[in-house]
């Protein structure tokens, strides 16, 4: 039976490596992928492009159209093995290349749907991933596929066979660390950063020659460790971050400050900067660490030749929270005036969404996108948050006699304003499309703790909804002005990445399983199909013979799950799976 | 014909032996085949760890002793400790490892804590509904050790406002010496992955004393210069000054808590508890639940 069913793979592959004979075999150029918002028959990157825009030119599928638009292929990601899906489809060349729980990866023919090749990376046992066994996708480069594995290696796989050509320890996942963002590929080279729980870990990005899997450059997140470049195949110290240890940190805290940059950055080439975020410091008690604690939850503008940290802009300096600083910075011009600002945008996990100028990082303008912050008033003309400190949770090493302290009430919660779920920015409307939601916690300091049989101070939490009919809130926000244009209220919390296109349509999942086309300019809804499980991922759109394509994928989980509680209670019936979907208007 | 279907039975017994061992069972069903899976920490000397292949520690051979008092055999799983107890309660008996999808009997070195057992959610839940737990088999406490040539004598913490102390990074002892007495001692503290490291560092003389858990301090002093020494000092204001520790298992099965229970009680009236810890050096304290 087994060898049967290999045969028949084989089989199939056959026929379609045949039939795509013909415009195929290109590999992936830095060309390729710094034009991937233009080139509308591939995606081949996450984000639609390096930038992160997730803007489609195709208009094929539009508000007119869009009503007929249906599913033409599903593709189940099989095994027990479904958790949440988060990844993002790329396509080149007619096959589809995703990545699945549990550190998969799959190529399927983007016509049919028919399985290529399947990679399971062989985790070890014991890692123990914090927040659902979770990827977000592939980078693609030359003939590779290249993604990074729970365990914290970079592996790059033969985009015809699924085989393994080169395979990379990012980091000791024995440490506690993990990869679950996708890499992006910058003038030959991969790059990616790493997750770590509160295990005492230091976040760094690294640059790997994408072919060979070389290292080029580390660059440490967090203030006072050594940075490193590899010039034929020798090491050497290429700076301290910001300078010198323990400017921004007491005592030797620096050492094992945090400030993973887990989702992955963006790259515009106008300005030649990477762009990544960073997570918040460790550890989570922040009266133990007086000081900004440079550079957690911050942006960095890094050069992608070098490693060096050319600029950064902390969202929340002395983080007390959990307001990890790691939500995407997307590139883009505006006008003012007759002057182009080459400006930068995010929406942050503390609530306030950010116009950095991107060439050197200053603060353009920030205003708030979710209607509740408790945590601060305001920021100041430099970006600056204007803290509330009597909404810092309390320090448990003070707490008498080990009583629980006080609660205090912070909005948005630790799972933020936005979370890693990729907005969308039109060319073409000048706005931004954020998944936000509203949300607060509770914090108290929690003495009956205990960690590995020991007792423990722990920060107890839990989230709860603000408002009775919604958590979730697709906002377009124009981010000259700050001003909210519409907005679609969602019941369960949004999870899923935000597309956008010329046809003046916005797309996006929910966890109640819809994939969702809005008006672009109105907000209205246009369009709906129910996938069968909750969506986590990010759609993507392309063209293949003369039609225009939507994919996503389907399959309930990530981080939302995990928490117990009122939250919990809204998602708990909603059931797991794993699928691609793939949709096309009929001929 | 026959030779096909025994090779089915074969594999049916196969597949039924791999999934009654997938599950944490009844009490009825562990006696039946003989088979207690007990789950200890990876990685975790003296409590457990392996050595050449082979699981050792105190956590193991109290583990040993209950399988052979209820006459079955012992298999050993280590779990890697996720950030909470709690975390690791889910893993190792409730929902089981998120890859392999295995849960065991019993799990090891659970805290025996009235107020943990009894905690409740935002929503009133009781949050260790799916565990019961039970069987303290010993108090843990805090406990510095010093070197000798350095520091005279620790006889309150003040001395940490002079001398450089190794903490294992993320827990209560770093918290304390960070957080308490006004950051007075934040940096004379120095941070280690884990408390070993940090008794390295004492050997190399970065520091001059180190703060860990009771047992596995007093245990890292065994075959140390004489020169190390173990402090008496108090630790005010820490919060938690000593707790029990016991083990746990699914709530569905207290009979096999029953068994297990009278066999850990018989360990620590004869003394047998407390002769385990003393063979890996570390300091024994009975729990007060088996005073008379």
């Amino acid at each position: 039976m087994i060898s049967a069913g290999k045969t028949k793979l084989k089989a199939v592959a056959a026929v379609i490596a045949f039939t795509l004979a013909a415009g195929a075999n290109a590999k992936v150029t830095d060309k390729d992928i710094i034009n991937d918002q233009a080139t509308t028959n591939d995606v081949v990157s996450n984000g639609l492009g390096p930038r992160g825009q997730r803007f489609s030119p195709l208009t094929l599928i539009n508000t007119k159209t869009v009503k007929d638009m249906r599913p033409v292929w599903g593709f189940s990601l099989g095994g027990e093995k479904q958790r949440g899906q988060e990844s993002q489809p790329v396509v080149k060349d007619g096959v589809m290349y995703i990545t699945g729980s549990y550190s998969r990866v799959y190529a399927i023919d983007a016509i049919t749907g028919d399985e290529l090749w399947q990679y399971d990376a062989r985790l070890p046992d014991g890692i123990m991933p914090c927040c659902d066994v979770i990827n977000r996708g592939v980078a693609l480069y030359d003939d590779l596929v290249i993604f990074g594995t729970l365990d914290a290696k970079l592996v790059a796989l033969n985009n015809k066979t699924g085989k393994t050509v080169w395979k990379k320890k990012v980091e000791d996942y024995k440490a506690g660390y993990s990869i679950t963002a996708a890499p992006i590929v910058v003038k030959g080279k991969v790059i990616t950063g790493v997750s770590g729980g509160e295990f005492g870990i230091v976040g760094k990005i690294r640059a790997y020659d994408a072919k060979t899997g070389q290292i080029a450059w580390e660059r440490p997140t967090v203030e006072g460790h050594m940075g490193y470049i590899w010039k034929n195949r020798k090491k050497m110290e290429n700076g301290i971050s910001g300078g010198e240890a323990g400017k921004t940190w007491t005592g030797d805290l620096w050492k094992s400050g945090g400030a993973a940059p887990w989702l992955g950055g963006t790259y515009d080439p106008e300005v030649d900067l990477l762009f990544f975020g960073t997570g918040n410091p460790a550890p989570w008690n922040s009266h133990l660490r007086p000081g900004d604690n440079y550079f957690s939850s911050s942006r960095l503008g890094i050069d992608p030749d070098t490693g060096k940290i050319k600029w950064h802009f902390q969202t929340t300096p002395h983080d007390g929270w959990d307001y990890d600083g790691v939500n995407e910075l997307i590139p883009f011009n505006y006008k003012d005036g007759r002057k182009t600002v080459k400006a930068a945008a995010t929406a942050d996990r503390n609530g306030f969404f950010y116009v950095l100028n991107r060439e050197n990082g200053d603060f353009i303008r920030g205003f708030p996108f979710v209607d509740k912050i408790t945590w601060a008033k305001g920021l100041d003309d430099k970006g600056r948050p204007i803290f509330n400190e009597p909404v810092r949770p309390g320090n448990p090493a003070l707490s008498k006699d080990g009583k629980k302290g006080s609660t205090v009430l912070a909005a948005p919660s630790f799972l933020g304003g936005k979370n890693w779920m990729p907005m969308a920015y039109s060319k073409d409307t000048g706005l931004f499309y954020v998944p936000s939601n509203e949300w607060e916690m509770d914090i108290w300091n929690e003495p009956t703790a205990y960690k590995k049989g020991a007792a423990y101070l722990g920060a107890g939490f839990t989230i709860k909804s603000i408002n009775e009919d919604y958590i979730g809130v697709l906002r377009a926000i124009d981010p000259k002005t700050g001003k909210e244009v519409w907005n679609h209220k969602n019941y369960a919390p949004l999870w899923g990445g935000v597309l956008a296109t010329a046809g003046n349509l916005v797309f996006m999942g929910n966890p109640e399983g819809y994939l969702m086309a809005f008006n672009a300019k109105t907000g209205e809804v246009e369009y709906k199909f129910n996938t069968g499980s909750g969506i986590v991922g990010s759609p993507i759109t392309w063209k293949m013979n003369g039609e225009q394509y939507v994919s996503i994928l389907s399959g309930w989980g990530g981080a939302v799950p995990l928490w117990g509680g009122e939250v919990a209670k809204r998602v708990k019936s909603f059931n797991q799976g794993g699928m691609v979907w793939t949709f096309k208007l009929p001929k | 014909m026959l030779q096909s279907r025994t090779i089915l039975l074969i594999a049916l017994l196969v597949v039924s032996a791999i999934s009654s061992l997938a599950q944490g069972r009844t009490y009825d069903d562990i006696i039946e085949t003989k088979q207690l899976i007990v789950s200890v920490y990876r990685d975790f000397a003296p409590f457990s760890f392996e050595k050449d292949g082979k699981a050792h520690g105190i956590d193991v051979d109290i583990a040993k002793q209950i399988a052979k008092s209820l006459n079955v055999e012992l298999t050993v799983r280590f779990t890697t400790a996720d950030e909470s107890v709690e975390d690791d309660l889910r893993n190792t008996l409730w929902k089981g490892d998120f890859q392999t999808k295995t849960k065991s009997d019993l799990m090891m070195r659970v805290p025996y804590d009235r107020d943990y057992s009894q905690m409740r959610d935002d929503i009133g839940e009781l949050v260790h509904d799916r565990v019961h737990m039970f069987a303290p088999y010993h108090t843990e406490s805090w406990q510095i050790a010093f070197n000798k040539n350095k520091i005279e004598e620790v006889s309150t913490m003040a001395v940490f406002q002079y001398h450089d102390i190794g903490v294992e990074v993320d827990t209560v002892p770093a918290f304390y010496l960070t957080g308490a007495f006004r950051g007075t001692m934040t940096k004379h503290t120095h941070h280690y992955p884990n408390i070993r490291l940090a008794r390295d560092a004492m050997l190399a003389e970065e520091v001059d004393a180190i703060m860990g858990l009771r047992s596995e301090v007093s245990h890292l002093l065994v075959e140390q210069p004489a020169n190390f020494e173990l402090a008496t000092n108090a630790f005010p204001l820490i919060g938690r000054q000593q707790w029990d520790i016991g083990m746990a298992v699914k709530s569905d099965y207290r009979q096999l808590s029953y068994a297990i229970g009278d066999v850990v009680t018989e360990m620590v009236k004869n003394g047998q508890m407390a002769r385990i810890f003393e063979q890996y050096g570390s300091i024994y304290q009975q729990p007060t639940y088996y005073n008379p």
